[in-house]
């Protein structure tokens, strides 16, 4: 079942189409990454998701029916990129003040802290005020604050900047937890090796539009260029290749090359075979969510050009 | 609702807990006695006291005479001296003199000289209180010439006409009693919009800056959290306000109960006018009515200051200048506020008080001169429901300003991109 579904949303800005009529939706339990370059509409289109901006046009419907504003504030937890907490506040009432004003009472708000402040090893915080944190301990809690209300919906944007490994690690097995047990995550990032390791479903957005919508392994399958890494014994044979595939490119032991798309793998086994080669390994090269971020995007100018909008 | 009373809660909490807002309640009234006492004070010794040195061709000025009027007044010093005025001229500073003066022969009861002069090698200011030792000298000069005797003396100082005014409608209402309160209430609501408003506008820089004025609208409505900041923040002045009038009272109960030991003349003075106010005006009335147009002026003037601060960066120099103007209009009030207190029924007085941007400030030193006397009630009607209407209206627009303001970072919007802010859907 489809927990969100957003249907030809549209935010138009003075000098800017925000997000111009983009369509997505995310089935429960599903971790989603939310590609694109700065300035694509992406923190606009959190933002519509959030109940924070009206979209000037489109529906988004959470968990079956239209998303309000007003009553699904409690199903969603937000992380924004740029992070604010109360610098003078003690970080136990303000994690309650949050949870508070996302509708937990204070009984079971104070419970459930307690048992996330043990999970990430922040017990002894709880009298301390944000200003005596680092980055990534305010990180931490941020992220608590964030998912403590136990929302259908979590929205993370950038959630591992200014985490060291350790840490980024304890965060990722919690998100991996919290998919697990049912919710769902969208996840904003331009860190591409984290969205491989941790997304099941993408979409790119670009210039307000979405340019790219899959599952990894299928954007990953569409761009592929049949490349394949085949490694030797010995030597590489000097062979050539006879209308099946390209050589890209000889290592010390090894080629990587472009096989003709109606070619079949046995097909070019059987020509090395043939040739006498003691084949070691032969796999696909599929490209890396990187490189297909950057052809896509490529080209397009770096900063979004302000445009005159015509209502 | 419940979020609302929330964001109050912490709003409240956060300010009254912490240790500025304990000093400051404390210091203020300390410090504001101290200002009134220490200036009557200073003001009092640290005259220039003159030593003058005088001459006297007339016979009149004796030395007797000169002697009792330095004993009986403090101040400049009279010598009187047997000498040549031209030689004193020349050596008055020499025989430490700062001046000095001569009476003239022909000096007589019938014939007064018209401008003596105090002759100096510096500049003296004014020798206002040489004059008047010389003057309560020629007094006793004229009632003796005259065959004037103490008992007639007497009669002549003490028997004058006094002129008060009388509220008809109202006889308790005592003008320069009206005029007190009307002024203090009038100073205490400048003051409360001009500190607190400006916590407001901090506040809510601090929560942009922060960044976690997204945080929060992801919860709540951003209408909710201004609302709840300007609420939160008016409890705050409210408790300081209540907590200063708590100190008056303890101050009078104390005072009352020890007043036959006192003998300190201001401080007695400052009870009697407390006691007075307390017997003779509708205390509750007057706290009433302060109570709603500070609560009237706050919204007013806080939420404009809370717009101004959802559009500016961290840079407290661009807070100040669009600030500027709303602090120059409560000042502007204060003006006018100072001459309603004194003369309540002029126009300026009577429009300022219903003008939403002076109201606040002006109808609280017209109402203690008296309702329905000084202020008739379609005039304090009309002031209410303008304020209301007002502060409903401007806290709508700030709201609308303030919704799209906070989440902006970059560049400062100018005043047309706030207003299409409001305007738009």
């Amino acid at each position: 079942m489809d927990l969100l579904q957003v249907a030809h949303l549209k935010k138009y800005f003075a000098t800017q189409k925000a997000v111009d009529d983009i369509s997505f939706s995310i089935s429960q339990g599903q971790i989603f990454g939310l590609l694109g370059p700065n300035g694509a509409g992406k923190t606009t289109l959190i933002r519509m998701i959030t109940g924070i901006f009206y979209p000037d046009a489109g529906t988004i419907t959470l968990d079956g029916a239209p998303f309000d504003p007003v009553n699904d504030i409690g199903k969603i937890g937000y992380m924004p990129e740029e992070r604010g907490l109360y610098k003078k506040m003690k970080i136990g009432e303000q994690a309650l003040y949050l949870a508070q004003l996302k509708g937990l009472r204070k009984k079971d708000a104070i419970e459930s802290l307690k048992t996330w402040f043990a999970k990430l090893e922040m017990d002894s915080w709880w009298n301390k005020k944000v200003e005596d944190l680092s980055k990534g301990m305010q990180q931490k809690l941020q992220f608590v604050t964030t998912v403590l209300h136990q929302p259908k919906l979590i929205i993370l944007d950038e959630p591992f900047s200014g985490l060291d490994p350790v840490n980024s690690n304890l965060i990722k097995d919690e998100i991996f937890n919290l998919a697990k047990s049912g919710s769902t995550i969208i996840f904003s990032t331009h860190r591409m090796e984290q969205v491989e390791e941790i997304c099941d479903h993408i979409i790119l957005v670009n210039k307000g539009q979405k340019i790219l919508d899959g599952t990894v392994q299928g954007v990953k399958q569409e761009f592929k260029e049949h490349l394949y890494n085949i490694t030797f014994a010995s030597a590489p044979p000097q062979t050539e290749a006879a209308g099946l595939f390209d050589i890209k490119q000889t290592t010390a032991n090894g080629l990587i090359l472009q096989k003709h798309p109606e070619v079949s793998n046995n097909q070019v086994l059987s020509h090395f075979l043939a040739h006498g080669a003691s084949i070691d390994s032969f796999n696909e090269i599929l490209p890396t969510l990187n490189d297909i971020f950057i052809r896509k995007v490529e080209g397009t100018p770096l900063a979004r050009q302000f445009q005159t909008i015509q209502d | 609702m419940n979020k609302i009373s929330l964001i109050i809660q912490r709003e409240y909490l956060s300010r009254v807990r912490k240790k500025t807002f304990i000093i400051t309640t404390l210091l203020f009234p300390l410090l504001y006695l101290g200002l009134i006492f220490g200036t009557s004070y200073l003001s009092e010794k640290a005259g220039t006291k003159l030593k003058i040195a005088i001459i006297d061709s007339s016979g009149s000025f004796t030395q007797q005479r000169i002697d009792k009027a330095n004993k009986d007044y403090p101040g400049s010093t009279l010598t009187l001296l047997h000498e040549d005025p031209a030689v004193l001229a020349r050596t008055f500073d020499q025989k430490g003199f700062d001046g000095y003066l001569v009476i003239p022969a022909n000096t007589m009861v019938d014939h007064a000289p018209d401008n003596l002069v105090v002759r100096s090698k510096k500049t003296l200011g004014t020798v206002s209180d040489v004059q008047s030792k010389l003057n309560t000298i020629w007094n006793e000069i004229k009632y003796e010439d005259l065959g004037i005797d103490a008992q007639k003396q007497q009669l002549l100082t003490q028997s004058k006409l006094q002129i008060k005014s009388e509220n008809t409608e109202n006889k308790t209402t005592d003008a320069s009693l009206a005029y007190g309160i009307g002024f203090v209430s009038g100073f205490l609501i400048y003051f409360i919009l001009i500190i607190y408003g400006a916590q407001v506008m901090m506040g809510v820089m601090e929560e942009k800056t922060n960044r976690i004025a997204e945080i929060i609208v992801s919860s709540v409505k951003p209408f909710q959290l201004m609302i709840g900041k300007i609420i939160g923040i008016a409890c705050v002045a409210l408790t300081q306000f209540l907590l200063w009038i708590a100190f008056i009272f303890i101050i009078y109960n104390a005072t009352r109960a020890g007043s036959g030991a006192l003998n300190n003349s201001a401080l007695t003075g400052a009870v009697g006018g407390i006691q007075k106010l307390f017997t003779d005006t509708n205390v509750p009335a007057i706290l009433l009515f302060f109570v709603f147009y500070f609560l009237g002026g706050f919204f007013f003037y806080s939420s404009i200051y809370a717009a101004v601060g959802s559009t500016v960066n961290e840079d407290m120099r661009e807070a100040q200048s669009l600030s500027f103007p709303i602090t120059m209009i409560i000042i502007f009030g204060f003006f006018i506020m100072m001459t309603a207190a004194k003369d309540p029924g002029s126009p300026l007085a009577v429009w300022g008080s219903i003008i939403p941007f002076t109201s606040p400030l002006v109808m609280m030193a017209r109402i203690p001169y008296g309702v329905p006397g000084t202020v008739p009630y379609w005039q304090l009607a009309l002031s209410m429901a303008v304020l209301v209407a007002s502060f409903l209206f401007v806290t709508w627009f700030a709201g609308k300003i303030y919704r799209t303001g906070i989440l902006m970072y970059g560049k400062k919007p100018t005043w047309k991109e706030m207003i299409r802010w409001a305007v738009r859907k």
